[in-house]
């Protein structure tokens, strides 16, 4: 990131893995020294199968399979605390946007994490309405990957501090933003 | 400078009481935010962790409807993704080219966003918002918290130091409150996980629970929607969890500003808040 002193390695495009991560969303894994600040600082570092250094120790190491198989993209929780403190201008939030969709794509999800089926349920929902329900969006959610008495005590005490409006707003334009959704699914080509 | 407001989902549902205290606190300084013309979901974590074109299309579609005016946004979250989308798009002559294919039409990625306590704080000024103080907060000891994404990335958010933000603070100082020097302004809540793995939620919110009670704080003011029901509405659970006494309400700043200003609770939507702050209040003379 700019305005930073750092010990620039321009060597970014190597190909390989640490290549396709860089020319999809310019996180320069290669940059990186392994000094771990971005661990140090990490908020899931301490409970997650990896920390952001070792991931992106092997990124640069073509470890395609560890990495794309790991829990750990999906217990980030996008702080960009990593991405901030990096001495060499590595950005390993980004990086990890860009693993979690390689994952879903080689269908190397880790087992046991929610997230993807919440993406899903989400844009879903933006696709549909155009704007997200919270009950309806949890009810969706609870369905789906069957937790459906996790946090049930939570709605009652939630309508009654009017947290949880009954109906949800619809925003017009639904043929135009399926339309748009499919173009960005395209890759916005023509 | 002319505004519009952005509120975001959340202010429609579990942020309403954000929502009403924002508008309230707008009215006693006059500031005029019609909201944003067919504003749609920025897309949050669910967009940008799916598909980079996606997450930048979704802003800019509703970012291209300002009209010129600055966008005045509420939730940290949709702030971040706002903001984000502006730097991809201005930045990047491709990736504004291919936005404009998905969206349907060109957007430049220059339309200004503002957060609230940046509106408040520079462009309103404190002098100004301490002209409206009618009630100060005195002897309120309060933990400002700032969360994730209102500071970081700093290049693209600008918003202020990225480990130790003084706007709120200010604010709150403003208001006759007494800001707490803590270390956990910024720390991570778990955003997010609250609906996919609590677990992350129930730790990561505790440390900055614990931390605001040893910095001796009466409560913790917050910005963010997700920090605010993170922290408020699964105390009682993280109480639980980990054998703690915590008891500490946690406002949005606009509640406390507007207590100072003499709104009265039902305009601020106190009652929303899980962790009831009637008996802090009273404790401090303030409101009622």
């Amino acid at each position: 990131m700019s305005g930073r002193i750092a010990a620039t390695i321009e060597i970014e495009d190597v190909g390989g893995m640490a290549g396709e991560v860089n020319a999809r969303g310019g996180a320069r894994p290669m940059s990186c020294l392994q000094c771990a600040k971005c661990s140090s600082g990490c908020p899931v570092a301490s409970r997650a199968d990896l920390k952001p250094h070792e991931v992106v120790r092997m990124v640069q190491l073509d470890q395609r399979e560890a990495v794309l198989a790991s829990r750990f993209i999906w217990e980030c929780t996008s702080c960009q605390t990593c991405s901030t403190r990096c001495p060499q201008q590595v950005d390993p939030a980004a990086m990890n946007d860009v693993l979690r969709a390689m994952s879903r794509a080689a269908r190397k999800v880790s087992a046991g994490t929610a997230v993807p089926a919440f993406n899903d349920i989400f844009l879903n929902a933006v696709r549909r309405r155009g704007r997200i329900y919270e009950m309806g969006l949890m009810v969706r959610f609870k369905l789906r990957t069957r937790r459906l008495f996790e946090d049930v005590g939570k709605a009652p005490m939630m309508l009654l501090k009017g947290k949880l409006p009954l109906f949800g707003t619809r925003i017009a334009g639904r043929a135009g933003r399926k339309a748009m959704f499919r173009r960005a699914a395209q890759g916005g080509g023509q | 400078m002319s505004y519009v407001f952005f509120p975001g989902c959340s202010l429609d549902g579990t942020a309403k009481d954000f929502h009403r205290s924002t508008l309230a606190v707008a009215a006693k300084l006059g500031l005029e935010m019609p909201e944003l013309k067919d504003w749609i979901c920025c897309g949050s974590t669910a967009a940008h962790s799916t598909d980079p074109l996606l997450a930048d299309a979704l802003p800019a579609k509703s970012l291209a409807n300002a009209g010129g005016a600055t966008v005045a946004v509420a939730c940290a979250s949709c702030y971040s993704r706002l903001k984000m989308a502006n730097h991809h798009i201005a930045a990047d002559t491709a990736v504004r080219a291919r936005v404009a294919r998905v969206v349907g039409s060109d957007y430049d990625g220059l339309t200004p966003v503002r957060h609230l306590l940046e509106i408040l704080c520079r462009e309103i000024g404190l002098a100004r918002i301490a002209q409206s103080i009618r009630r100060p907060l005195a002897g309120l000891k309060v933990a400002c918290y700032y969360g994730c994404l209102l500071t970081r990335p700093p290049e693209i958010t600008n918003f202020d130091d990225a480990e130790n933000p003084t706007l709120m603070d200010r604010l709150m100082e403003t208001a006759g409150a007494t800001p707490l020097e803590w270390p956990h302004k910024t720390e991570c809540c778990g955003a997010s996980y609250s609906i996919t793995d609590a677990s992350i939620v129930l730790e990561l919110s505790n440390q900055i629970l614990a931390m605001a009670k040893a910095a001796g704080a009466d409560c913790i003011a917050t910005a963010c929607p997700l920090c605010q029901l993170n922290l408020d509405m699964r105390q009682k659970d993280i109480e639980a969890r980990f054998g703690r006494q915590y008891q500490l309400p946690v406002f949005y700043f606009t509640q406390l500003l507007g207590l100072a200003m003499g709104c009265p609770a039902e305009e601020l939507s106190l009652g929303s808040l899980v962790v009831e702050p009637q008996e802090l209040l009273a404790a401090k003379g303030i409101g009622g």
